[in-house]
């Protein structure tokens, strides 16, 4: 099959069956910001079957992660472009998965850790930071913040946030929930300052403290 | 229309029952999170001036953010108000239980029934079902179904949160007989 030219935003069935899909949820938030344009955060979610569900930890993860996270980064990219009208708007970005009750933490890392997810999908996306991110093993409905920070430049303090993504009904025990997020711009009204206007800071400074 | 935040959020479920659902089902849902016209007033008797400075407009504008969301034909519909905490459930009814507001939505979707709702009160992050009825029959039963939400940070104790939901064909899988079938 080949996904390179190819939008898997409508009618994916052939490529559902193929990485064992069951849904995928794209959710995009604004937040009104007087006299500009909201700023837009998305985060799409994919919930497929562990693969590895009932094999045992000195499994290879390598031939599946190798199969299912190109797939999963394209599904998700196209999601989170669409949402957030092309790369050029993306200034920031992360990954998340969550694994259900009968896989290991490693099962999720798998699917999001390696070249085969994040390479694609900062490609897609037209990044060049390494992707921050979250993983964890919970029931389904629960909600899991997910890092971002800048695509290009990741110690960029005005683009440090983090993006609540709700998973109703996701993942069952036997599944995987793998989510990519980003953002069009900073956090609303960021005023932090950055490194390079940083005074040099170390703890000298518990010694000449104002209270 | 002033808001705070709007998010707009697509399922598309490409298996149920381990099966193919193919074409995947798409549930598309719009919800906005807006002061409460009636926070800080204690309790008002009279809710018609706040319903009519707010409910067409709501309308107006969630109800063609979710046909393009949906980006498929509407089969199925339904509408939702969360009330912070300061609230009353009446403010959230109020504001959705008008033709002023429901009619955006059905006239932009060529629809005749009326929208099934949820009205709860409710902490921000607080998860809501909306139920969904079929758009110009509530009697089909392959189309009542129903998708959860949860905004993460809103409603705030003095805000509203107000939805509306599409979905493009029945549930995956339905196939319960007809209430015809019974009668």
């Amino acid at each position: 099959m080949d996904l390179s030219a190819r939008s898997t935003l409508h009618a994916p069935g052939d490529i559902a069956e193929g990485i064992g899909l069951r849904k995928i949820i794209s959710a995009v938030e604004e937040v009104a910001r007087p006299g500009e344009a909201p700023i837009k955060r998305a985060s799409a979610t994919a919930v497929i079957a562990n693969p590895w569900v009932g094999t045992d930890t000195a499994t290879d993860l390598a031939p599946e992660t190798e199969r299912i996270a190109p797939v999963l980064a394209k599904l998700l990219t196209d999601r989170l472009l669409h949402s957030l009208g092309g790369a050029a708007h993306v200034e920031a970005f992360g990954k998340a998965a969550v694994v259900g009750t009968r896989g290991e933490i490693e099962h999720a890392g798998a699917l999001i850790h390696t070249a085969y997810f994040g390479n694609l999908v900062r490609e897609a996306l037209e990044g060049t930071s390494i992707l921050c991110f979250a993983d964890s093993r919970a029931d389904a409905g629960e909600s899991l913040r997910v890092p971002l920070w800048h695509k290009s430049t990741a110690a960029t303090r005005s683009h440090y946030q983090t993006l609540d993504v709700s998973l109703a009904d996701a993942p069952h025990p036997g599944e995987i929930a793998v989510i990519a997020a980003a953002s069009t711009g900073p956090r609303p009204f960021s005023r932090l300052g950055d490194r390079t206007t940083d005074r040099p800071v170390t703890s000298e400074i518990l010694k000449e403290l104002t209270l | 229309m002033n808001y705070r935040k709007l998010v707009t959020i697509v399922e598309e479920t490409a298996a149920e029952g381990g099966r193919a659902v193919n074409p995947a089902a798409r549930v598309a849902v719009v919800a906005v999170a807006i002061q409460n016209p009636w926070a800080g007033q204690g309790f008002v008797e009279d809710l018609s001036e706040g319903i009519d400075a707010v409910a067409s407009d709501l309308g107006a504008l969630l109800a063609p953010r979710v046909l393009e969301a949906l980006d498929a034909p509407l089969e199925a519909y339904g509408k939702a108000a969360i009330v912070g905490l300061e609230g009353e459930v009446e403010h959230g009814s109020a504001l959705i239980h008008t033709l002023k507001f429901g009619n955006h939505f059905r006239d932009a979707a060529q629809a005749t029934t009326l929208l099934p709702a949820v009205e709860k009160r409710g902490p921000a992050g607080v998860a809501f079902d909306i139920p969904l009825k079929h758009f110009t029959d509530a009697t089909i039963r392959s189309h009542h179904q129903t998708v959860e939400i949860r905004l993460a940070d809103a409603p705030h104790p003095s805000e509203i949160v107000i939805a509306l939901a599409g979905a493009a064909q029945g549930r995956p899988q339905q196939r319960l007989a007809p209430i015809s079938t019974e009668q």
